[in-house]
């Protein structure tokens, strides 16, 4: 056959050069980083004030100090801190999730429903979570609930709308292909249609965690006393700068190690990705 | 399989494939409903190869959905060896133009699909799935998924994994329709030896006047919309047949007979 053109496993060449590839990539992007630090440490030299902005040698040292010393003083370490913010954003994350996906399938397969919910959806989408805070409030009061209500609603339309459009893009022809070879239609259902949506339902499950981050500070502004969130506002509240981007620096850590592990997902379920 | 009743409704014998005054209607936006397929008749014996030749539109995708059991007549009668069709199911084996493997599995997984999801999967089973890898020319592809595989490779791929649940009927949708010409003349030729070799009842859907000259026994011309048998024609050359054959004069012949019929005033 002269239309064998692809080498059927090029991994003996391919992979020191995707090894390469793969390292150049991490090289740059850790250039990148290191240029916003010089950027800072040579801004924070010029203005000279620590209020303003402080040295990245105060921010990490502050940072160092606080992930053993207590803030404020009756408070938490900056540990406790970003296991408290974690423990909300994966309780609002896993149960807008499950939502989210029972909301989604059920849409892509009962048009009642689909024509039902899509309207609420489109409505209420473009709200920012900080605009339910107070009703949130009244609903649920001050507690853990509230917080997590507020996660829960950035994540549920996002997973839902991914898990729609992942099941709706779903060929046709594959369920046909599957029937025809024999599966029962539950066994399609589950291994062709589901996984077949799985990649696009993962992807969409970054974008939703992204936006939990994101939400964590408006969430932890709901009389909080420790998290991530809650550090911020409360360093913002007594003018101590480096404590504000030490907070934030755990933030963008937590929310790119959870990516990670959602991209490492991905990558186990989607050959392409890989 | 299972779709189907138990009992044989007519003689196995006398045709694979039995379709009766089939009537098809689609229900469009704009109009009421499009009749796609109107008292459609048409059989094929056990073992033929039946090309299905029209104009694009002449309902010959939906014939051949209807065989293969993904949509159904809104009258008429289908049988398929003797049974009437009930839905899709692995004695027909259908191959779409794109190859459709499923593509978070390798090629082995693929052409395993079908005995595994029907539990059937046995040791022998296995060995078989390696001869039909080596039968297409994808010994060496096995672990590799459907993307790294070339547009050939996955067609002959999409083969093994209908084959290893020896369908007796094989529907084939334009198969070759988006290739480049000389992938086309491969697979051409391949399933020239594929069916020289095991004889499988085939139903091809093409609007290529050479490829149905080509591959088919027969030719079924079906006519613009909405799609009637026209005519059935006798390609009428000897077997078995080669890619060179499109050379001779008894080939150009049979081609131009029925491009005639096909391009007639309906």
């Amino acid at each position: 056959m002269s239309d064998v053109l692809v080498p059927p496993r090029p991994l003996t060449d391919a992979a020191p050069r995707a090894a390469r590839r793969f390292t150049g990539r991490v090289l740059i992007g850790a250039a990148g980083l290191l240029l916003v630090l010089v950027v800072w440490e040579v801004a924070a030299l010029v203005i000279n004030d620590t209020v303003t902005l402080p040295t990245v040698q105060e921010t990490v040292s502050e940072t160092i100090a606080k992930l053993s010393e207590p803030y404020p003083a009756q408070g938490h370490t900056l540990w406790v801190n970003a296991l408290i913010s974690t423990g909300r954003i994966l309780s609002g994350f896993l149960l807008g999730t499950l939502a989210g996906l029972l909301l989604g399938g059920a849409m892509a397969s009962v048009r009642v429903v689909r024509e039902l919910v899509d309207p609420i959806l489109q409505v209420t989408r473009p709200l920012p979570p900080i605009a339910f805070i107070p009703l949130l409030i009244v609903w649920f009061g001050i507690g853990e609930t509230a917080k997590i209500a507020l996660i829960f609603s950035g994540v549920l339309p996002i997973v839902t709308i991914a898990t729609l459009a992942a099941l709706d893009a779903v060929p046709a022809e594959l369920v046909h292909a599957s029937r025809s070879l024999g599966a029962s239609p539950l066994h399609t259902l589950v291994h062709v249609r589901l996984r077949s949506a799985l990649p696009a339902v993962i992807t969409g499950l970054r974008i939703a965690m992204g936006g939990a981050w994101t939400s964590i500070i408006a969430a932890e502004m709901i009389a909080a006393t420790g998290g991530v969130g809650f550090v911020i506002l409360q360093a913002g509240n007594y003018l101590q700068t480096p404590l504000i981007f030490s907070g934030i620096a755990f933030i963008a850590v937590l929310g790119f190690l959870f990516d990670g592990l959602l991209r490492l997902l991905l990558r186990a379920v989607d050959p392409t990705s890989r | 399989m299972s779709t189907l009743t138990a009992a044989p409704l007519v003689d196995t014998e006398a045709s694979a494939v039995r379709v009766r005054d089939v009537s098809k209607s689609f229900r469009t936006r704009r109009r009421s409903h499009r009749a796609a397929l109107e008292g459609v008749d048409l059989d094929i014996a056990p073992g033929e190869f039946l090309c299905l030749l029209g104009p694009s539109g002449c309902g010959k995708s939906t014939l051949l959905n209807i065989l293969a059991g993904f949509d159904f007549p809104d009258s008429g009668e289908v049988l398929v060896g003797g049974h009437r069709v009930t839905g899709p199911g692995p004695d027909r084996g259908v191959l779409f133009q794109t190859p459709r493997l499923f593509p978070w599995l390798t090629t082995w997984q693929n052409v395993l699909y079908g005995p595994r999801a029907r539990g059937l999967l046995t040791p022998a089973l296995r060995d078989e799935a390696a001869g039909l890898l080596e039968t297409v020319g994808l010994s060496d592809a096995r672990d590799a998924y459907p993307h790294e595989l070339s547009g050939g490779m996955r067609h002959r791929a999409a083969f093994a994994r209908v084959l290893i649940n020896h369908p007796g009927v094989l529907l084939m949708d334009e198969p070759f329709g988006a290739l480049d010409a000389i992938t086309r003349a491969n697979l051409q030729r391949f399933l020239l030896s594929l069916w020289q070799e095991r004889r499988t009842t085939i139903v091809f859907v093409t609007h290529d006047v050479e490829e149905a000259t080509l591959l088919g026994d027969r030719v079924a011309v079906l006519s613009g919309s909405p799609g009637r048998t026209k005519s059935i024609l006798d390609v009428g050359l000897p077997r078995p047949r080669t890619y060179d054959d499109t050379e001779t004069l008894e080939f150009v012949t049979a081609k131009r007979r029925i491009r005639e019929v096909l391009e007639a005033a309906p």
